[in-house]
């Protein structure tokens, strides 16, 4: 029988008098090069979606000089499936508060930053509670737990924008721009924030962390196989018998496993066409292909991704071009409108696709492979260059039913 | 020392530079669409990218140091089918439906689409143009804007927030929705713009052109009830012949005055004998305001876009403007007065058109303050598309000079149109009238040049005057702190455009490097041949108050030459 | 103090648009002009920022702003049917506002509660599971 492994999920963390701190405290004690190099054997990776080597990221930081350096913790959840960071928010804040605390610690920051998508408005709620909480009990403070470390936090609240979950639309929002991406290099490690090194870290990373420091919790690099370390908080929706939060432990379960044992199947009487595993902005898994670990280097090596951990389950009744135009629509309404592949690119996709469902006739695959590649090779971000992603492999896989010929990706 | 391979080519190079700028060092022309010298970097249109060893996706040349090692392929297969498709993308939102559009655009000739699509061979179109649905914004006296061209590469919001430090442009919304456009979508006419025309220099489509007039203009040229009168501003001569030979820095004074002749102008007169003109009036001015303790610093007040910015953004210094008119509207004021008398002509019948480089000409002849003075103005870009209708072959015209009531000048007026010379002209009789004595060397070379500021003291007998120019109205506001934070000047030479009238907004839109020197170099070689060099010595400036005007600053030259101005809310 | 230690004093543009927003029900052209002040910004570009964010409004809008998610999850569960049956009772369509100035609805993506869809927001209050008949009764019940 699968279960899940509970290691970020648990009791409501809410009462700030009640929390210990301890991995602040271990971190304190062991310093910042220790804490550094115990992140980094964790091989703890980025829980946003870039999965990029946490410990790498802090190192890099740390090494670097600056006038200021600033630490911001990533809350602007928007990709569509995903709702872990809002848990972690809203039920266990002191820990997402220790993570920030704690990456601050690592990189040399006394300032932080939590930027939370406006729409969350019971995480705003809780957390600016809890930072009011923490400034009058001296967590938040010039001389915190007694060592010579500070921090000093500030919430900025999203205002309905996508696009500034990725790292330097984040960074151009809290400076009060439009949240247009930003040209790397030069990379928020050497220039983010008001042109000081910053680290963007998401929640779930920053609770992983804490994890790792903890003395009382798992050791995290123990956990899950090689490559994909730890346990990851999943978000299944769709069409399930459970949609809910879970969390497995990498590697230990199938995703085979994790649709009809977690969340109990596919709604009575329907069956199973594919699974979108990390949000609309990776690649389909067909129904027939999920009997797999889930892991970083599995959904890698099929073409896809885990993504943010937003595992959505689509059965047969689904009209597949309702699907792919309602992906497409969000790209479009979505993108910040800078460069041309991914504004102009996104938005012809979406009518040709509009075209198509209204007049019925063949569809000019070779376009769609071309604007595809067009925003997928020259776009500013992350959003462009994945925007294409989903229906790329919908019409890879399901070409046929849709009476569109030809490759998809040249 | 980088060591970096292009195409091929192995690269040495000293400093950090973009993968553009090393390819252009190579000899190699990456396109670009929303990449302009002078302003910040945008990285939005894309077309730029290139192949880099080791890279699957691609990277923007514009943005992209060159790194010691890198291996780049600037049009390589992959890099040229990308380009192709992404200008489908990029020319479907310029709404070409072909009806007409490329023939009648203002840019029909030097369009930045047409000439990238032709480098990077464009074949196909297979996507239908967008209709936005925008209107065009023609709420301005001086340009017009045509949000259906606008291919949204921000150029102009960067030259208006950058280089003339106002920012009447902006990106609108996101998605499918992203515009550029004004304050909540109000038109130009209807915010802060100041009528520069800077960023009709700077977009790449039609999407922002003059006000045209010349239409308007050659009717009136038929009718033969009408007097028709032209006056042709300084920096119009060294930029007219480059629409014909696409070369900059030739002087074209005699074929112009020709081609304004043919174009069947009634009479061919000079803005450059109000330019000595309002040297006259604004040099008196000065020296009685450092006599009489009056308001110092005395600002220039030729420059429509200057006047209309400070008007707008620094209202409490409205009487350190010179109350002088520019040189053009001095022109139309004693074209229907003067010269009528003198020709015998009654004025009802005259109609004033100026040429002139700039776009803002355009918004000062329709003030309330100096309504009747000038009728129309043309661009030199307007003037060039009649002379081409005309059939007028400009190149190889013979020369004509200009009629002279109202047409003899000096080389001090030549060199208005150029940033620092208002300020040297000025400087030639302001010393000759303070000191009594005549001046050896009549260069100021200390106010010469394309710096953005330059500040000088000027020796004047025993008077040390304190002396600023500024060009470009990003500039102009950097002096205007300076005054605020209590730097003092007697006089300062304020231009809206860089580089002074020379680069208006009205001016040809040439792809040649180095335009400005080009022009300025002109301008300065035209002032150094001319025997009459200074604005006091000139025999018709003499004879006009001598006969009519009576003396500088008169009660008739005040009603006639001197103007009032107005604060502008934001 | 350095530049960018007084830029983390200071409030975050966003802040004060949001603080704006919640006061007025839009921004003001007058709070624009204040803020271009105290930012040093042209105004033009504190449109741009306004116009890019939907959570911002240069208009007023309604006394409740109905946000309701139509992001694939809550798609695949049935929010079209909300949409439709919402649309129809407040006869607008997305970025529209009723005459009497009650309601403005805005259709939206993901509101991160994908495994409690379909899901509507009043204001600032989320509803989840929702059907045609929940969200009307929830409006129904907006005096």
């Amino acid at each position: 029988m699968v279960s899940e492994k509970l290691y970020l999920k648990g009791d409501k963390l809410l009462n700030i008098l009640d929390y210990d701190f301890k991995s602040i405290k271990n971190a304190l004690r062991m310093g910042r090069k220790e804490t550094i190099q115990k992140i980094k054997d964790s091989e703890l990776k980025g829980r946003g979606g870039a999965a990029f080597p946490t410990g790498l990221k802090w190192q890099l930081a740390s090494e670097v000089e600056g006038e200021e350096k600033f630490l911001v913790c990533n809350a602007d959840e928007g990709e569509p499936g995903t709702f872990k960071d809002r848990y972690l928010l809203e039920e266990r804040p002191l820990k997402v508060l220790e993570g920030i605390m704690l990456a601050a610690f690592a990189i040399g920051a006394d300032k932080a930053y939590i930027y939370i998508r406006g729409e969350y408005t019971r995480a705003i709620e809780v957390f600016t509670e809890i930072i009011a909480a923490a400034r009058k009990n001296k967590i938040l403070d010039s001389k915190i737990f007694d060592s010579n470390f500070k921090l000093e936090i500030k919430l900025v609240r999203g205002a309905g924008a996508y696009v500034c979950g990725d790292e330097t639309s984040l960074l151009n929002s809290i400076e009060g721009k439009r949240g247009r991406s930003r040209i790397k290099p030069p990379y928020p490690i050497q220039e983010g924030l008001f042109s000081q090194p910053t680290v963007v870290n998401n929640v779930e990373s920053l609770c992983c962390a804490a994890e790792v420091l903890n003395p009382d919790s798992e050791e995290f690099a123990n956990l899950g196989i090689e490559g994909s370390r730890g346990t990851k908080l999943l978000c299944l929706s769709g069409d399930l018998n459970k949609p809910g939060l879970y969390e497995v432990e990498f590697g230990k379960i199938t995703l085979q496993e994790i649709i009809y044992d977690l969340a109990g199947g596919i709604k009575a009487g329907e069956n199973l066409k594919f699974v979108i595993p990390g949000g609309i902005s990776t690649a389909l898994i067909t129904a027939k292909d999920l009997d797999f670990p889930y892991s970083y280097q599995a959904f890698e090596k099929r073409g896809s991704s885990l993504g943010s951990g937003a595992v959505i389950a689509v059965s047969k009744k689904h009209d597949l071009l309702d699907l792919m135009l309602n992906v497409s629509r969000f790209y479009m309404d979505e993108t910040c409108g800078t460069c041309f592949p991914c504004r102009e690119g996104n938005r012809q996709i979406n009518k040709i696709l509009k075209e198509f469902k209204n007049s019925g006739q063949k569809i000019d695959a070779e376009l769609i492979s071309d604007i595809g590649n067009t925003i997928r090779l020259a776009a500013r971000c992350g959003l462009g260059q994945s925007s294409l992603n989903f229906i790329s492999s919908v019409i890879e896989n399901y070409g046929q039913e849709l009476k569109i010929g030809g490759k998809i990706y040249a | 020392m980088l060591k970096a391979v292009i195409d091929g080519i192995e690269m040495e190079l000293k400093e950090k530079m973009s993968i553009l700028d090393a390819a252009k060092k190579a000899k190699i022309n990456i396109p670009t669409l929303c990449y302009e010298e002078g302003l910040s970097i945008y990285g939005g249109c894309r077309l730029c990218v290139v192949e880099i060893e080791g890279e699957e996706l691609l990277k923007p040349a514009c943005a992209t140091d060159i790194q010691a090692g890198m291996e780049i392929k600037t049009h390589s297969k992959k890099v040229r089918n990308l380009r192709k498709n992404l200008f489908e993308l990029i020319i479907a939102t310029h709404n070409i439906d072909c009806q007409l559009n490329c023939l009648t655009c203002s840019r029909a000739n030097n369009c930045e689409l047409k000439n990238i699509a032709e480098d990077i061979g464009v074949s196909k179109m297979r996507l239908d143009p967008i209709k936005r649905g925008e209107g065009i914004d023609n709420s301005s006296y001086s340009i017009i804007r045509e949000p259906e061209k606008c291919i949204s590469c921000n150029r102009c919001i960067r030259k208006c927030e950058e280089v003339q430090g106002i920012g009447i442009f902006t990106t609108a919304n996101r998605g499918p929705e992203t515009v550029v456009t004004t304050f909540k979508n109000r038109g130009m006419g209807n915010v802060e713009c100041t009528n520069c025309g800077q960023c009709i220099l700077s977009c790449p489509t039609g999407a922002l052109h003059e006000l045209y007039q010349k239409d308007i203009v050659l009717d009136i040229l038929s009718d033969q009830t009408k007097h028709v009168v032209v006056q042709t501003a300084p920096a119009v001569r060294v930029a007219i012949s480059e629409p014909f030979s696409n070369q900059a820095g030739d002087i074209s004074t005699g074929q112009l005055v020709t081609a304004l002749k043919r174009l069947g102008f009634d009479a061919v007169f000079d803005t450059n004998f109000t330019a000595d003109l309002t040297i006259m009036e604004e040099g008196t001015e000065l020296i009685e305001r450092i006599n009489s303790g009056g308001k110092l610093p005395l600002f220039t007040s030729c420059s429509p876009g200057w006047i209309k910015f400070i008007e707008h953004f620094y209202p409490e210094y409205l009487d350190n403007l010179s109350s002088a008119k520019s040189p053009q509207q001095m022109f139309g004021a004693l074209a229907k007065t003067y010269y009528a008398e003198e020709a015998g002509i009654d004025p009802e019948d005259i109609v004033v058109v100026s040429v002139m480089p700039c776009t803002a000409k355009k918004f000062e002849a329709k003030r309330d303050e100096m309504a009747g003075d000038v009728d129309y103005v043309l661009t030199t870009r307007e003037l060039a598309a009649m002379i081409k209708s005309a059939g007028i072959d400009f190149l190889n015209l013979e020369e004509s000079e200009y009629d002279e009531l109202l047409g003899v000048s000096s080389g001090a007026a030549d060199i208005f149109g150029t940033t620092g010379g208002v300020m040297e002209a000025a400087l030639r009789t302001a010393t000759e009238l303070i000191t009594g004595q005549e001046l050896e060397n009549i260069d100021f070379d200390s106010v010469r040049g394309l710096e953005g500021i330059k500040k000088a003291e000027v020796e004047i007998g025993e008077l040390k005057l304190k002396a600023a120019v500024a060009h470009g109205l990003g500039n102009a506001r950097r002096v205007m702190e300076m005054i605020k934070e209590g730097e003092e000047f007697d006089f300062v030479e304020f231009m809206a455009c860089p580089g002074g009238c020379m680069g208006g907004g009205g001016q040809p839109i040439s792809c040649a490097d180095n335009v400005l020197e080009k022009r300025q170099q002109a301008i300065y070689r035209i002032d150094k041949e001319k025997k009459l060099r200074k604005s006091h010595e000139n025999p018709y400036i003499k004879k006009l108050y001598d006969n009519y005007l009576e003396k500088p600053g008169s009660e008739k030259a005040h009603r006639l030459l001197h103007t009032k101005y107005k604060a502008r809310k934001i | 103090m350095s530049k960018a230690r007084s830029l983390f004093y200071q409030d975050s543009l966003l802040e004060k648009l949001h603080e704006v927003q919640s006061t007025y029900g839009y921004i003001p052209e007058t709070v624009i002009k204040e803020l271009a002040e105290k930012y040093q910004l042209p105004r033009a570009n504190i449109y741009g920022v306004i116009s890019f964010y939907s959570m911002f409004y240069t208009e007023p809008t309604g006394k409740y702003i109905i946000r309701i998610c139509d992001s694939i999850s809550c798609h695949l569960n049935q929010s079209e049917s909300v949409l439709k049956a919402v649309k129809s009772y407040l006869n607008l369509e997305s970025h529209q506002t009723t005459k009497d100035k009650k309601f403005t609805l805005e259709v939206v993506e993901c509101l991160g509660h994908c495994g409690e869809g379909p899901v509507m927001m009043v204001n600032n209050k989320i509803y989840t599971k929702i059907d045609g008949n929940k969200a009307l009764e929830i409006l129904g019940g907006c005096i």
